[in-house]
């Protein structure tokens, strides 16, 4: 390697060649699908009915956040820290800041153009389907460059980095989203994007610059309050110890990103002209969701078994030498979850009835519950209200906790795999619902399988919990008392459940058993139970 | 004769092609210095991390007071101190929180002891570790690895992170009333002139086997008073 160029280059390209591989085979291989299978008179078309927006959009948005974390250093990065993300080992290289910047920024501005040109050109050739050539594929460089200059740039306060660049990415995404509305020519929007890219790379010099010559602000209160923490009392416990020790690495996470984006989402109530209730039913879904959603996000630290060490999915030696069980850093996770859904829930609860009451669309709320309330009587509307509350609770809890059984196995190549799965369901699924809906029959056919699909999932999950309670017993991670204990809770949860469902749905539909067999499945029980095996296979491997 | 503290025998670990550990066997006996002695990636941290249960035995065994580190790690890890190498004790954490976070997993944890070795070593509890150097990160993590008494402390690099001030008039002079009070350490470096000052019984270790394991004393008296750097050298030199 005789420049810096090359070896950037080389670096970026020479770590990550099999993603690149896998992609341009992908690439192909759509691209190939409709001249060979589909015909070359076939239509094809991205919304549905069979539509391919699944095979297009999933692939290339992970694309995207992946290529982000790559020119970002980001991947392996705690992105929370004050300290910049750019890797310190790069700063004693003999080139100069302007290079240290400039070289990852334009790798990563020209690949995120060329790959949407490319995929451009499969849409347009042999696909048929007009797409832009240069101002998609331009705003996806011109966010790399300003989340490139957030991730480099060193903070005083932990946590203002994701707060900065979430709050100008937002208002970079409101320019362009008007600008879409507005039907504005691609040239009027590349005259928008394009004169950011010096502007950001101006910046991520300045970032650069700042973190190589070490300088990292401190605002925090940390030396105005000597010995603070002496005068706190002992844990009362290991359990109440273990729990601190999860809070303070993430339990804020959950309450602190929904606080975060739940009132950028309020603020539309706030636009003059958008005051129909379909549009205050649409935000009131989206502010219900965003604890789910950035669960999803926040789940990612906490399966994470080691977040400040070299190996991120590692036990630390400083937990694993500690003389508490597996079972006992398990339960601090699951309480931590707990916990912080519940302080997420009591944030976005406020929040909501903050921004529904200031804005005057509280009244929409109140006329639908009057009506609902009206039509079923008062308690019949209470609890299905209360179900889903609690429901959404604990779907949140849920997303918390459901990947630790991943995570914490400590195996990069498990994770890896695992998500690979998971990306592959989630863009069959919709075709394959499509594909099953279009046969012949097909509404006939289900009404008559209706119970079978549910009976497979259900059997599947008990035989699992089956091989799980084994497993646990074997390797005595957790007493039979425990065991039992969690068994008799589980069960008398999906019981509760199944008597709720029974007792508000009407029975002239949907049969009693089937009711049954949704609580079940409903209710978490193989993946949380799973996550101390997990561990345990990470921890003494 | 009263059951040694480390009982390991023919212990074996590969990682993929590489033989970290071949047919390690090795007892020690309550109440000494043992110094574990041997290049980088000879297997000391191997070999502690099995001590310690964050490695389970592929072949052979691991008895820690007569206990399996891996089946019972409270057991074993509740008498056990340990300085990791790897410098892991979490940035986040204040000193003190550190210490009071440390305090709730021993019964034996000693506030006065830790107080005075928290002076000694003349650290803030209101710093936050990150913000520590590596000398300072590695006193924190030393007293919360002394300040519980432990039967048998376990000691990873612990010079990599010391400054030689520390090093000969603290670390030594604890090792040394450690063994005095009947309780046990176990060291690893690769810094010779160290290991001889401290350790009563020293074991080298190289590619994974152990090439000599005896008081310091015997090992001297058979090579003529030659320095412990003089017979690693030739001991390793010859095998070369």
């Amino acid at each position: 390697m005789r420049t810096p160029v090359a070896a950037f280059g080389w670096e970026f390209f020479h770590r990550h060649r099999g993603y690149v591989a896998g992609l341009i085979g992908y690439l192909l291989i759509l691209g190939l699908i409709k001249p060979l299978y589909l015909g070359p008179d076939a239509t094809v078309s991205f919304d549905p009915p069979d539509g391919f927006a699944a095979f297009a959009v999933v692939p290339f948005t992970v694309t995207f956040f992946y290529l982000i974390g790559v020119f970002t250093f980001g991947l392996t990065g705690d992105l929370a820290a004050r300290q910049s993300i750019y890797p310190p080992r790069l700063f004693t290289l003999p080139i100069g800041t302007a290079a240290l910047a400039g070289w990852p920024m334009l790798y990563g501005c020209s690949v995120m153009v060329a790959l949407w040109m490319a995929a451009t050109l499969l849409a347009r050739w042999p696909w048929g389907v007009e797409l832009p050539w240069l101002w998609p594929g331009l705003l996806a460089a011109v966010v790399l460059a300003w989340i490139q200059v957030f991730t480099w740039m060193p903070y005083g306060l932990r946590g203002i980095r994701v707060i900065a660049a979430v709050a100008v990415l937002i208002a970079l995404d409101a320019v362009v989203f008007t600008a879409i509305e507005l039907e504005w020519p691609e040239g009027a929007l590349i005259a928008v994007l394009a004169p950011q890219l010096p502007v950001a790379y101006a910046c991520a010099y300045a970032a650069v610059a700042r973190a190589r010559r070490g300088s990292v602000p401190d605002w925090s209160m940390s030396r105005v309050r000597p010995g603070g923490s002496r005068t706190l009392p002992p844990f009362r416990s290991i359990a109440a110890a273990q729990l601190w020790f999860e809070w303070r690495r993430h339990g804020w996470t959950l309450p602190a990103l929904v606080a975060l984006v739940a009132p950028f989402e309020l603020s539309v109530l706030f636009i003059s002209g958008y005051g129909s209730h379909a549009f205050v039913a649409k935000v009131f879904g989206a502010v219900m969701l965003t604890p789910i959603l950035m669960a999803a996000f926040a789940a990612a630290a906490v399966s994470k078994a080691n977040p400040f060490a070299r190996e991120v999915y590692g036990v630390s030696p400083f937990t694993a030498a500690k003389p508490l069980t597996t079972a006992q850093i398990i339960a601090a996770k699951l309480r931590m979850a707990a916990i912080s859904t519940v302080a997420a829930w009591v944030v976005v609860l406020a929040f909501t009835a903050i921004g529904f009451m200031w804005s005057g669309a509280d009244h929409v709320l109140i006329e639908w519950a009057d009506r609902f309330a009206r039509r079923v009587g008062t308690v019949r509307a209470a609890v299905p209200v209360l179900l889903v509350l609690a429901g959404l609770i604990t779907v949140t809890w849920t997303m918390l906790v459901q990947g630790l059984f991943i995570g914490l196995t400590g195996r990069q190549w498990i994770v890896r795999t695992i998500g690979m799965i998971t990306l592959v369901v989630v863009m069959m699924i919709g075709p394959a619902i499509e594909w099953i809906l279009d046969l012949p029959d097909a509404d006939r056919w289900i009404w008559d399988g209706i119970l079978f699909v549910p009976i497979a999932l259900v059997v599947v999950k008990m035989a699992l919990a089956v091989w799980v309670a084994a497993r646990l017993v074997r390797s005595r991670l957790v007493s039979d008392r425990v065991l039992v204990t969690g068994a008799a809770a589980w069960a008398a949860t999906v019981l509760a459940l199944h008597i709720v469902l029974v007792w508000w749905v009407d029975m002239s539909y949907i049969p009693p058993h089937l009711l049954a067999l949704i609580a079940v499945l409903a209710v978490p029980l193989v993946r949380v139970a799973a996550a101390p095996i997990a561990l345990d296979w990470n921890r003494h491997r | 004769m009263a059951e040694p503290v480390i009982d390991i025998g023919n212990l074996t670990r590969r990682f993929g092609a590489t033989t970290a550990l071949n047919g390690v066997s090795l007892s020690l006996p309550r109440g000494a210095v043992y110094g574990l002695v041997g290049a980088n990636g000879a297997g000391k941290t191997t070999l502690i991390k099995h001590i310690l249960g964050l490695l389970q035995a592929q072949s052979g065994s691991v008895r820690i007071f007569g206990l399996d580190p891996v089946a019972e790690p409270v057991a074993v890890l509740s008498r056990i101190g340990y300085l990791s190498e790897e410098n892991d004790l979490p940035g986040w954490m204040r000193v003190g929180e550190l210490l009071r976070y440390s305090r709730a997993f021993y019964r034996t944890w000693d506030d006065r002891y830790a107080e005075e070795l928290r002076e000694a070593f003349s650290l803030d509890p209101s710093a936050k570790i990150k913000d520590l150097s590596k000398g300072q990160k590695s006193r924190a993590g030393l007293i919360a690895a002394l300040a519980y008494r432990p039967e048998l402390l376990v000691l990873d690099e612990p010079s990599s992170g010391l400054d030689p001030i520390v090093r000969r008039d603290i670390l030594g002079a604890v090792m040394r009333t450690i063994a005095d009070e009947g309780r046990t350490v176990l060291f690893s470096s690769h810094l010779l002139d160290e290991v001889e000052q401290v350790a009563d019984h020293v074991t080298m270790i190289r590619h994974g086997n152990i090439v000599m394991s005896a008081p310091l004393e015997d090992i001297k008296r058979s090579h003529s008073d030659k320095s412990l750097d003089e017979i690693f050298v030739s001991l390793v030199g010859a095998r070369e």
